[in-house]
């Protein structure tokens, strides 16, 4: 599978959703895409692409913006693509992939503590890897490793 | 074998002490010289004697386990405190001695610490009643047996309470499981004690002992001897049978919230438990302390050779317990249940209808004639 | 007794790491688990951004401490490709003779603690003794045990010492025979079957839902390796089989990986024998100089310096011992990477756990879980 193979799947489904596929070593190809159009991707890429697992979810906090970057295999091409959305920094929130794919779940709640990537109608957007209760969002740029901060966690159950 | 029983050799040792004390103290030497001071006094030293030699023996029990295990596992086990590791677990015990005894602070303090403590207590009478060689007078009961399994069934009482009163969520669920087992394998144990019996034709482990003259009991009663171990290993609470502390997911069950001496307490009541368990063993099915008649007497006649003889057994037996648990994994509480009533139990009467069979035919074509005792 | 709710863990024999599995149960029957990952979140991704190229991965040791040399190559296979760089030839040979034995070490691991969870005590003394003979190899040609600090962007530290190869088959003869020895203890065992057939049962098309990858999938069936599907390295010359089992259980699971450390033993004689005859250079050529840079500037200005160098993103994708491990590495020109993200196998396969624990038995909790073979250090990065 090529990147113009994915574009020519993914053209009608999407339309001037899908912002362009790029050619990316070792992978299927580099889907761009706007958020609006996440579920139908995702539902194409599962359902006639045959992308039948979600390999990864991760964020990248850009300088002014935000970008979700999922990575997809499918068995029968035995190959992969990426996904990518760009959220603006303000607002930044896409729509879960954990109804196509339930690996996602994990790889959301991930991406929405350290990130600080919010996931619609994710079924249980909890804390995963930092305490409840915990405030920052590490792996953004503005959080400087450097710099001491002082934080109160409570127990998760008391 | 000696003439001196354990019980003649504490009286001696008493009067010997009340006169040396009566000369030293000329006005008080008749009053203290009287036969009930002195046999008063021969007790606690027979029981002290008892004590020491049921500790000792555990001790040298852990230090046989922790060795052989050792060879199991491709290692060497103990090496450092004293000759071969053999002062390792004196060591072991005194760190535990030091320790502060604490309790969690939810726990019931009266159940906590009389848990422990009952099932120290109970395993160390079952030794007191079991004779170790002729001159070892203390196992001369008429019902000596039934006694020492009656004790032996206390256990899972005391192991239910300390679980419970620890209150911690993984000591009750090991504890359920421990009175379960116990309760299932208790049954087997009795079935084949009763083939033993019914071909000894007595409760009075001596008799027993005695009835094996002519042949040990293992040979005609190979299948009970199989439950009977079986079910043994289950009642110690070891390897492949050792759910209710099964560290893998319970985090030592029933035992999790001990430390320290109390901690010491089950650590030598299972011991203990384990050394009953392998005397039991030698005691109904491998001829006690005696040796088949085709070996020499020199062999059996020199002084305490009925002991030498009866620890060896022992210490074999328990090493057979320490093989199994080197190669064997942890079976899940629904399957032990399920071997405890639908394969133990059946086979446990099954030995017993041979056993009333063998008495009733009376001779057995290898083993000889059974003793007219039996019938 | 009532339904209550149990912690497994974070302190726990069975979870072998630090990590606490809430499992909520009705006497002995599990109704409903729910892992709790985090306790050893160490910020690797965090501050990687904050490192050179090449200091990277001595993070990557530590990701995973039974699997060192499948995460350096993970992430050097991303570096690689976002800087540019291809590594030589005898290089990759090395990469690919360190993950094998590091496979063979991480499988030996799982194996001592898998059966020391099911009560096997003498098996689990065998698994670390034959263990120590791969460690012990690794100590002849990187001087480290646990932390190998071995690979490096463009090619791999050092060559093995003289007389290496011929250690190393030895260890392989060693090893075949135990592997029988193993089997013999396990598969011979009634009691081991009784306990771990039809346990943790985890369908193919439940593996592929949730992202479960590595021998669990492939003991449920499903052919999938990336040493195969998509050859890293020099994989592609290398001959072997890819183990496989159907009955989706911890048995088969077992099965899975005992196949997989005789595999590897195949695949280590042939890069052994390639090693012997095919000298060469262990990095490559014209390396950009400040991948080993000796100064690292305070804090994340690193990134905005100026240099002339492409951009990149690298993509890379391993089979780890414990499944499939991907890395994603951006770099926009800077002295460190501005981005690097992992995919830990044993993340996806722990978030599972709802659907292959629930139903069993208390006691079942502990071989399963060490049937997926976890560990944390991966998962929480």
């Amino acid at each position: 599978m090529e990147a113009a193979d994915l574009e020519r799947a993914l053209r009608p489904v999407l339309g001037d959703r899908l912002l362009g596929v790029e050619p990316f070593e070792g992978t299927a190809g580099r889907v761009r895409f706007r958020r609006e159009g996440a579920v139908d991707l995702f539902r194409t890429a599962r359902d006639t692409l045959l992308f039948g697992h979600l390999t990864m979810v991760g964020g990248i906090d850009w300088v002014d913006h935000r970008e979700v970057v999922y990575v997809l295999w499918s068995d029968t091409a035995r190959q992969y693509a990426i996904l990518s959305a760009d959220v603006p920094a303000d607002d930044a929130h896409i729509e879960t992939a954990s109804a196509v794919w339930p690996s996602a779940n994990w790889h959301e709640r991930e991406a929405w503590e350290l990130v600080d990537i919010s996931f619609d109608h994710h079924p249980d957007l909890r804390h995963l890897l930092t305490p409840d209760g915990y405030v920052f969002h590490p792996l953004l740029r503005s959080f400087k490793l450097h710099e001491p901060e002082e934080l109160e966690v409570k127990s998760r159950h008391v | 074998m000696s003439s001196a029983t354990l019980y003649s050799v504490s009286y001696a040792l008493a009067a010997l002490i009340l006169n040396v004390i009566g000369f030293i103290i000329p006005p008080i030497r008749a009053p203290i010289t009287n036969v009930d001071v002195v046999t008063v006094l021969a007790v606690l030293i027979f029981g002290a004697l008892l004590l020491a030699a049921s500790m000792l023996n555990t001790i040298l029990l852990i230090w046989w386990e922790r060795k052989l295990l050792g060879r199991f596992m491709d290692r060497r086990g103990a090496m450092h405190v004293g000759f071969a590791g053999l002062l390792q677990n004196f060591a072991d015990g005194f760190k535990l001695f030091r320790k502060n005894t604490f309790q969690p602070a939810e726990a019931d303090t009266l159940g906590f610490y009389s848990g422990p403590t009952a099932y120290m207590v109970t395993s160390m009478i079952l030794f007191g009643i079991l004779p170790i060689s002729s001159g070892w007078n203390s196992g001369s009961l008429p019902l000596s047996l039934l006694l020492a399994l009656a004790i032996f069934s206390f256990a899972p009482l005391f192991i239910f309470v300390s679980a419970w009163s620890s209150n911690n969520k993984y000591s009750l669920m090991g504890g359920m499981r421990s009175a379960a087992q116990m309760i299932a394998y208790e049954v087997p144990i009795l079935l084949a004690v009763v083939s033993v019996v019914i071909l000894s034709g007595s409760f009075s482990l001596t008799t027993i002992v005695y009835e094996q003259q002519n042949y040990w009991f293992w040979g005609p009663l190979v299948v009970a001897l199989i439950v009977f171990v079986a079910a043994m290993l289950a009642e110690m609470e070891r390897i492949p049978f050792d759910l209710p502390e099964a560290e893998a997911e319970l985090v030592e069950g029933w035992n999790t919230e001990y430390g320290g001496m109390l901690f010491a307490f089950f650590m030598l009541a299972d011991y203990l438990r384990a050394l009953v368990g392998s005397i039991l063993v030698v005691l109904l099915f491998l001829g006690g302390w005696t040796l088949p008649t085709w070996v020499p007497s020199a062999a059996t006649s020199f002084p305490l050779a009925g002991i030498l003889w009866f620890m060896l057994k022992t210490y074999l037996v328990f090493g057979l317990f320490v093989w199994v648990r080197a190669s064997l994994p942890r079976v899940r509480t629904d399957q032990l249940l399920r071997v405890g009533w639908n394969r133990m139990i059946p086979l446990a009467l099954l030995s017993v209808f041979l056993a009333a069979a063998l008495v009733t035919v009376r001779c057995v074509p290898v083993f000889g004639c059974v003793p007219s005792a039996g019938a | 007794m009532s339904e209550m709710w149990i912690n497994m863990g974070p302190q726990h024999p069975m979870t072998h790491g630090l990590w606490n599995l809430r499992v909520k149960i009705d006497g002995e029957m599990v109704l409903d688990v729910d892992p709790e990952m985090g306790y050893l979140h160490r910020g690797i991704e965090k501050i990687s951004e904050d490192r050179h190229y090449n200091e990277v991965i001595t993070l990557m040791d530590r990701c995973c401490y039974v699997a060192g040399f499948a995460w350096e190559h993970l992430y050097i296979l991303a570096a690689e490709q976002a800087l540019h760089i291809r590594p030589p030839e005898r290089a990759e040979y090395l990469r690919v003779m360190s993950d094998e034995f590091q496979r063979i070490g991480s499988h030996l691991m799982w194996y001592a603690a898998f059966v020391q969870d099911l009560g096997l005590m003498s098996p689990f003394l065998y698994g670390m003794r034959d263990r120590d003979l791969v460690l012990d190899l690794f100590q002849a040609y990187t001087g480290a045990r646990l932390t190998y600090e071995y690979m490096r962007v463009g090619g791999v530290r050092n060559d093995v010492p003289p007389g290496f190869t011929d250690r190393a088959r030895k260890v392989l003869d060693w090893l075949d025979d135990r592997y029988r020895e193993y089997d013999a203890l396990c598969m011979g065992s009634t009691i081991f079957r009784e306990r771990c057939d039809d346990l943790g049962i985890l369908k193919a098309n439940d593996c592929v839902a949730h992202g479960v990858t590595g021998p669990m999938l492939r003991a449920a069936g499903v052919r999938r390796d990336l040493r195969k599907d998509r050859p890293y390295a020099v994989y592609k010359q290398i001959d072997f089989d890819v183990a496989q089992a159907d009955a989706a259980d911890v048995t088969a699971r077992y099965l899975v990986r005992m196949e997989e450390m005789r595999q590897s033993n195949r695949i280590l004689r042939q890069v052994l024998d390639w090693l012997d005859h095919h000298p060469g250079p262990m990095m490559a050529d014209n390396l950009p100089r400040w991948l080993g840079a000796p100064y690292a500037p305070i804090g994340n200005e690193g990134y905005l310096l100026k240099r002339s160098y492409p951009k990149g993103t690298g993509f890379s994708a391993v089979e780890e011992p414990h499944g499939e491990a991907c890395a994603y590495v951006v770099n926009e020109g800077a002295l460190h990477p501005y981005r690097v993200k992992f995919r830990s196998p044993v993340f996806s396969n722990i978030s599972a756990a709802r659907q292959y624990l629930v139903g069993y038995h208390v006691a079942d909790i502990p071989p399963i879980m060490g049937s997926v073979d976890v560990c944390v250090g991966e998962v929480d990065r």
